[in-house]
């Protein structure tokens, strides 16, 4: 098994240890007492992967499941395929996704799901960078008190939003002039409902708070003189943020934008809110979600689907997660 | 504080430009699509020409009174026109089914129809609807939901030939699912029989059980059933967000057998309270049999906790002798299941008994379809829906889509060609035609806030024991908007 | 193919002109200092084309050419000239003229531009009226805010203006009218503006440099808060309206009727969703005796660190501070466990998934760095967030789900609850082998006691007693009453009677009121995952000097961990925290999904679905989602200042 490699030689590091111990006195026992405590200091470890288990075994039995057929994944454990139950093995639920001809099939599908949930993670972080970095380094009245308000709409729970957004995609937004009996065209229809704008719009609004807080948590972290040598050479906050402020936060915004393409990739009710009567741009969830039909009546379809969905999201993940790099500030703080 | 200024000019135009755009033009979204169109020329809204609907005092007769003017669409060129159609089915093999069954008709008159099938359309439909943004033909599950949309003017009354090709196509019993207040809104596509009980014939005659004939007869069974040592029913309510439906089929299939049919549209429309005796008397029929010790096979532990559509295992394995469900079961029933073609391991179905033998009352549930926009091609797909010649082609396309078998489609339109059904769905069938007394899914009929919500919840609650059936019945009655 | 190619060029797009659009600002500001009139002049020809897009996307103009392209063109160029001229013009007088003149003009030619068969006729009473009241109305707000008469006076003539178009084109009778009213109107407005225009100077360098410097808030903030105000506000100002309304007595949902505060007094009148009928039995939990133990444990410990400690101090230890924090916990749980309701239901999910959640993902990112395969280990932590929603439901009813005692349990925790149980029952090999297991762990973990105490690592000896002490108490169930999912009962054979043992089941998502619980650790299986990405991220911002640093002073892991790690991502904590109690707060599918509220589950956000989606009853519906709003604020509030405070 894998041990930590950082911890000095002499620390006994378990969680629950004060650390205070003179663990020198241990580390000359013989026998078995070397032993165990040798194994001790690799609790950490021990406990991580228990961890990753204990949070894989759903998972474990949802891919086994993936290749059974119904019947079996109401009748039989999953686990008894590894003591040799192979009945109702199947290769149908995987095949009933991808040779859907409903709407253009699967294949469209995720084509559309990349439509909505690509711009619908590169514009909010675009565009909450921005306002981030307003935030956190552009001093004006009532800084503060509009970031808690922007923050505060987090708590908004999002369905409220569906209808008035619908109304203004489907229709426009027109306002009738109180006293006066006029109405105005403040947003033409300009058809957008049904469309996978609509949908990406939709993911920028109700991204925006989250994307401002975590962003400008991070970006009011940096260090200030970095700003202050910036502005003595006369950059301005243009400047500032493209060559300074986005190559540091690399990290952040890497972690925000696995989670806003996962939920925009993974969305259900945004997508069939505004994509209702538009079968041709569904997005894959949504295709997946209707082959299973009304009360669960091909439920095997989902565990299949459910991974086929996975697979996208953990390749976003894998590939961004290198951008956590270490020491990204390491040249910006002196001390 | 020359930047304020600027920005105060900018915004002050801004505004001044929005006063200044003051004028009559209204939502009305068609004039954006035409360059032509002027804000004054905008056509007439809907809801001017369903303006006799709501205002005609409602009729006790049967045949609708008051209906649009006709739309003779068999004349005009409907080609390159679209319709869209949103409704509740959705598998591979509805959907598909569906599609072929519109493409026929789009094909003939050139009209480019879509079918989306979402499966929580009862909730989108909602919002659509109050968006703005509705589908031109819906297909309702519940007749409730359709009328309440017809109260509130989302959807539209039939002009009068369509409705008379309806009245021409159904049974009026299923017609008058469609009507509100004497006008008719709706049409019937699709149906489905509640009042059965699901069984192996061969384990019957194993045991030498005979298929009760009254309800006296079924509760005799079920008892000789448990004294025997096998477990007469499956039971299980849990349908994720719908959980509690199965119990409220039992009571409405019960209400239909204990109380007169005129008792049970009083329960619908509220003109009973919801607590009344006789409905607690049914309630308490239902969970005293579901209770009694060895009575039911619960799948997943528990009643409340089974799901519904887990009840075809145990009942092809044996762990129950009978599953009272409706016709569209057989979809739930495990992959090549043999139906009632003499085998021994055939299901078969009998009609879940009466209190005598003379009386047969039927629970049936199915699809209604309504129009939200008045257009010719809308109101030749919704003709077409209620024809024949659709269930004709729905059936023949669901059954080659499901390998032959059952296909879960039904349907009682007159004059269909019964051959492309299956034994066993003609039986349905004959259910359907020789019941005395239909009635729709009581559940489908009220306001979605009892039908959709405490039916549901505080029936699954009487079921667990949480609630006593007085307090369960009481909490839905007080909940009835 | 096609499909795919027309996606990408339409991704490129939407992202590429939001960027285009905020570079070109940018840039157009940055000029300001530089090019003063070419500022001037683009955003004049900006002006323009808005405003008259504006009128011709109202239908307003006439048609000529290309509809909707040829007027905002012409009100482009038409603006840009103005701008353009008056940022040379700096004698006042001249300035003035110019400014009113060319503004009329452009009144002009959206006078001649008036659409013929749309021709206003003016209603002179409410034109002048609008105009005085609204120009009264500025005037009287630029002197309370910016106390000096000239400026009033000019705010003043910007609410003339304002208030003349309201009047003039509000008031008017559409169509009626001549071409010369329809000058009028157009000339009178965009003259007051000019008036207003011209009475202003050119900024000298400063005054641009202002201009540039000050825009920069506005374009850098005005993409995000655009968004929120469509998205968030307005719906939400409407959600506030809406929960002030009830249906008609029909249960018609088109026209709401006004119902006050009533929705708010149904939320919190029905013991559905508040009820407190059963807190006597909070003494009857088992957790309240467990907290109370470990309560007088952790003062124990207080007492007797006291006693001994040098200087005679109380102090506090991971010993006393462990047991003391767990206890409340446990008494926490028990009061929402007595307490039922859909509010209660809703706190008890926000104090249990985002503690856990919190400090799992915490745990897990710390332990995860700098281990080897850390990238694996990561990986299928955050797995479950990658998996759909409808995906996860399925796997979960299946970790749960119970099947009759004569069947075998498909369900992961019946099947170990009754094997456990089976154990404790049989007389086979196999509860003698899990007998002998369980005396080997005890012996281990007496043994490194043992150690640990010679090694004077009090900790580690008491908490290895502690786990031997645990694990002593599972082999007394074990071999003594018993432990597991099985039962006894008794039943007639041939009339005589026989006590069998038969396996038990936990009905885990049935069982009030810890079904919740249940409910609670999918969410908390989909949000470590969360939490830890984000930890992650921070911890391995922590500049490595700091580390370094500790370390050559002599710091062991743990005290790094707290000393360093801890206050360096002190700021991150709060926005995880924050974040997950809003996200549980409005938790909903997992809910709706798994039981739809049944067996006592119900929470805010599903309930706030099912009344206004599904029953159509908007104005309750709204009223769930506004108490739903409100009750995170003030934790919100309290989190977000308190980091600001920490910036600083």
């Amino acid at each position: 098994m894998t041990t930590t490699n950082s911890p000095p030689p002499t620390t006994p590091a378990s969680s629950s240890t004060g650390g205070t111990s003179k663990a020198g006195d241990a580390s000359k026992e013989k026998g078995v007492g070397k032993i165990v405590y040798n194994t001790m200091r690799s609790v950490p470890t021990w406990v991580l992967w228990i961890l990753v288990i204990l949070w894989t075994t759903p998972t474990i039995g949802l891919f086994v499941n993936s290749f059974r057929d119904r019947d079996m994944q109401r009748t039989s454990a999953f686990w008894t395929l590894f003591r040799g139950n192979f009945d109702g093995l199947t290769l149908n639920n995987y095949r009933e996704i991808f040779g859907t001809e409903a709407d253009g099939g699967f294949w469209d599908g995720i084509i559309n799901s990349f439509a909505i949930a690509i711009p619908a993670t590169v514009i909010p972080i675009a565009i909450a960078a921005f306002a981030a970095y307003a935030f956190a380094w552009i001093e004006f009245r009532g800084r503060e008190w509009l970031f808690i308000i922007t923050v505060s709409l987090l708590a908004i729970p999002n369905q409220v939003a569906l209808i008035p957004l619908l109304q203004l995609f489907s229709n426009g937004a027109h306002v009738t002039l109180p006293g006066l009996d006029k109405t105005v065209t403040l947003v033409p229809d300009v058809g957008l409902v049904g469309t996978s704008n609509a949908v990406w719009l939709t993911h920028t609004a109700f991204a925006m708070p989250f994307a401002i807080f975590l962003l400008h948590n991070y970006l009011s972290s940096l260090p200030k003189d970095i700003f202050e040598a910036a502005r003595i050479d006369g950059a301005d906050h243009f400047t500032i943020f493209w060559r300074l402020v986005l190559p540091l936060s690399v990290p952040v915004l890497a972690a925000f934008a696995i989670f806003q393409f996962l939920w925009t990739y993974n969305d259900y009710l945004i997508a069939i809110t505004m994509l209702g009567s538009a079968p041709s741009e569904w997005p894959a969830t949504i295709k997946i979600a209707t082959l299973s039909g009304e009360f669960g009546l091909k439920e095997n379809v989902l565990t299949a689907g459910a991974f086929v969905q996975t697979v996208v999201p953990l390749a976003v993940f894998f590939s961004l997660q290198r951008y956590f790099v270490r020491g990204i500030l390491a040249g910006a703080v002196k001390g | 504080m020359k930047s304020r200024k600027l920005w105060l000019i900018l915004a002050s135009l801004f505004s001044l430009a929005l006063i200044a755009a003051a004028c009559g033009s209204d939502d009305d979204s068609s004039s954006d699509t035409t360059t032509t169109a002027a804000p004054t020329d905008t056509a007439a809204p809907a809801s001017t020409s369903m303006a006799p609907a709501s205002t005609m005092a409602p009729t006790t007769t049967m045949a609708p009174t008051a209906q649009a003017p006709a739309v003779d669409w068999r004349s005009m060129d409907l080609s390159g026109t679209t319709v869209r159609v949103f409704g509740p089915e959705s598998t591979e093999e509805e959907q598909g089914s569906m599609e072929d069954t519109l493409s026929v008709f789009a094909e003939r008159t050139g009209i480019n129809i879509e079918y989306a099938g979402a499966r929580d359309f009862s909730d989108q439909i909602n919002i659509q609807a109050q968006a703005g943004n509705p589908p031109d033909i819906a297909v309702f599950p519940q007749p409730g939901k359709a009328a309440d949309f017809f109260r509130d003017e989302l959807i539209l009354p039939l002009p009068e030939n369509i409705a008379a090709a309806a009245q021409a196509n159904w049974p009026a019993a299923w017609n008058q699912f469609g009507i509100t207040d004497g006008t008719q809104h709706s049409i019937p596509t699709k149906s489905d029989l509640k009042s059965l009980v699901w069984y192996l014939p061969a384990r019957f005659e194993e045991n030498g059980y005979v298929v009760p004939e009254t309800w006296a007869d079924f509760k005799a069974l079920v008892t000789q059933m448990i004294s025997d040592g096998n477990t007469p029913l499956c039971v299980g309510i849990e349908s994720g967000p719908a959980t509690g439906w199965t119990f409220t089929d039992w009571i409405e299939d019960l209400m239909l057998r204990f109380q007169p049919a005129s008792f049970y549209d009083q329960w619908v429309n509220h003109e009973v309270p919801f607590d009344s005796p006789e409905v607690q008397e049914v309630w308490q029929e239902v969970l005293d049999l579901w209770n009694t010790e060895g009575a039911v096979f619960a799948s997943g532990g528990s009643i409340a906790s089974t799901p519904f559509g887990a009840n075809g295992d145990p009942l092809v394995e044996g762990d129950c002798m009978m599953h009272r469900q409706a016709s569209f079961f057989a979809a739930f029933m495990p992959d090549g299941t043999p139906y009632a073609d003499g085998s021994e391991g055939a299901v078969d179905v009998f009609y879940f008994p009466s209190l005598n033998t003379t009386d047969r009352p039927a629970l049936v549930a199915g699809t209604l379809v309504s129009a939200f926009r008045d257009a010719p091609e809308v109101w030749a797909v919704m003709e077409y829906m209620s024809t024949a010649e659709y269930a004709n082609e729905r059936q023949k396309s669901q059954q080659r889509r499901n390998g032959g078998s059952l296909s879960g489609f039904l349907s009682a339109a007159i004059g269909q060609d019964m051959d492309n059904y299956l034994p066993l769905e003609q039986s349905f069938i004959n259910i359907l035609a020789t019941a005395n007394v239909a009635r729709f899914d009581a559940s489908d009929l009220m306001p979605a806030a009892v039908g959709a919500g405490t039916f549901w919840t505080d029936g699954t609650s009487a079921v667990t024991g949480e609630k006593t059936v007085a307090e369960a019945t009481a909490d839905i009655e007080a909940s009835w908007p | 193919m096609d499909r795919l190619i027309s996606t990408l060029i339409r991704i490129v797009l939407a992202v590429g002109v939001s960027g285009v659009m905020f570079v070109v600002l940018n840039y157009l500001f940055s000029q300001a200092t530089k090019r003063w009139r070419l500022f001037n002049v683009i955003v004049g020809a900006f002006i323009g084309l808005l405003y008259f897009g504006i009128l011709d996307g109202n239908r307003l103009l006439g048609d000529v050419g290309p509809t909707l392209i040829f007027w905002p063109i012409i009100g482009a160029v038409a603006g840009g000239i103005v701008f353009g001229v008056l940022s040379e013009i700096e004698e006042p007088r001249l300035r003035f003229a110019t400014a009113a003149g060319s503004m009329a003009a452009i009144g002009i030619i959206q006078g001649a531009a008036w659409r013929s068969d749309f021709l206003p006729s003016l209603d002179w009473g409410t034109a002048i009226a609008w105009t005085l009241i609204t120009g009264v109305i500025f005037g009287a707000l630029g002197l309370a805010i910016r106390q000096d008469f000239f400026r009033a006076g000019r705010w003043a003539l910007i609410g003339l203006a304002i208030g003349w178009m309201l009047g003039a084109y509000g008031g008017a009778d559409f169509g009626s009218g001549n071409r010369g009213e329809s000058y009028l109107a157009a000339i009178i407005g965009l003259a007051l503006v000019g008036v207003c225009l011209g009475m202003s100077k050119i900024p000298d360098n400063a005054g641009r440099i202002k201009i540039n410097a000050g825009s920069r808030k506005y374009i850098f903030l005005a993409p995000a808060l655009a968004f929120v105000v469509l998205g968030l506000l307005i719906p939400l100002a409407r959600t506030i309206y809406l929960s002030l309304l009830t249906r008609e007595e029909d249960g018609r949902f088109n026209d709401l009727v006004w119902n006050g505060l009533e929705n708010y007094g149904f939320i919190f009148t029905n013991e559905n969703s508040l009820d407190f009928s059963d807190w006597g039995n909070f003494f009857g939990s088992s957790l309240v005796w467990w907290g109370a133990g470990l309560l007088v444990l952790s003062l124990v410990v207080v007492l007797v660190q006291w006693l001994r400690s040098p200087d005679g101090r109380p102090r506090a230890s991971g010993g006393s501070i462990s047991p003391f924090v767990i206890a409340w916990f446990l008494i926490a749980m028990a009061v929402f466990a007595t307490l039922r309701g859909t509010i209660i239901n809703n706190l008890w999910w926000v104090f249990f998934v985002s503690i856990m959640a919190t400090v799992l993902g915490l745990v897990i990112a710390v332990l995860a760095d700098r281990t080897r395969m850390e990238s694996v280990a990561k990986s299928l932590i955050f797995m479950p967030m990658a998996i759909s929603f409808v995906g996860a439901s399925i796997i979960w009813r299946y970790m749960y789900i119970a099947r009759p005692p004569n069947k075998p349990q498909t369900g992961v925790f019946n099947s170990i609850w009754v094997g456990i149980g089976e154990l404790s029952t049989t007389d086979s090999w196999t509860g003698i082998l899990a007998i002998a297991v369980l005396i080997g762990v005890i012996a281990v973990l007496l043994l490194l006691a043992g150690i640990s105490w010679r090694a004077k690592a009090k900790n580690m000896a008491l908490s290895s007693l502690l786990g031997a002490g645990l694990v002593g108490y599972l082999f007394y169930r074990l071999i003594g009453p018993g432990i597991g999912g099985f039962k006894t009962r008794t039943i007639l054979v041939d009339g005589q009677e026989v006590t069998q043992t038969i396996p038990d089941t936990i009905l885990f998502l049935q069982n009030i009121p810890f079904n919740n619980l249940w409910l609670m650790i999918i969410l908390i299986w989909i949000q470590t995952g969360f939490a830890m990405v984000i930890f992650s991220a921070a911890i391995k911002a922590v500049p490595g000097e700091f580390i370094e640093a500790a370390k050559v002073d002599g710091a062991t892991e743990t005290q790094i961990f707290w000393r360093v790690i801890i206050p360096q991502i002190a700021t991150t904590i709060g926005v995880v925290v924050t974040t997950l109690i809003v996200l549980v707060m409005k938790v909903y599918d997992i809910v709706k999904v798994m039981t739809n509220g049944n067996f006592g589950t119900q929470v805010l956000a599903s309930d706030m679905w099912q009344r206004a989606f599904t029953e159509s009853n908007f104005g309750l519906g709204s009223a769930l989602a506004v108490v739903l709003f409100i009750s995170v604020l003030p934790i919100m509030f309290y989190n977000i200042r308190r980091m600001q405070k920490l910036e600083t």
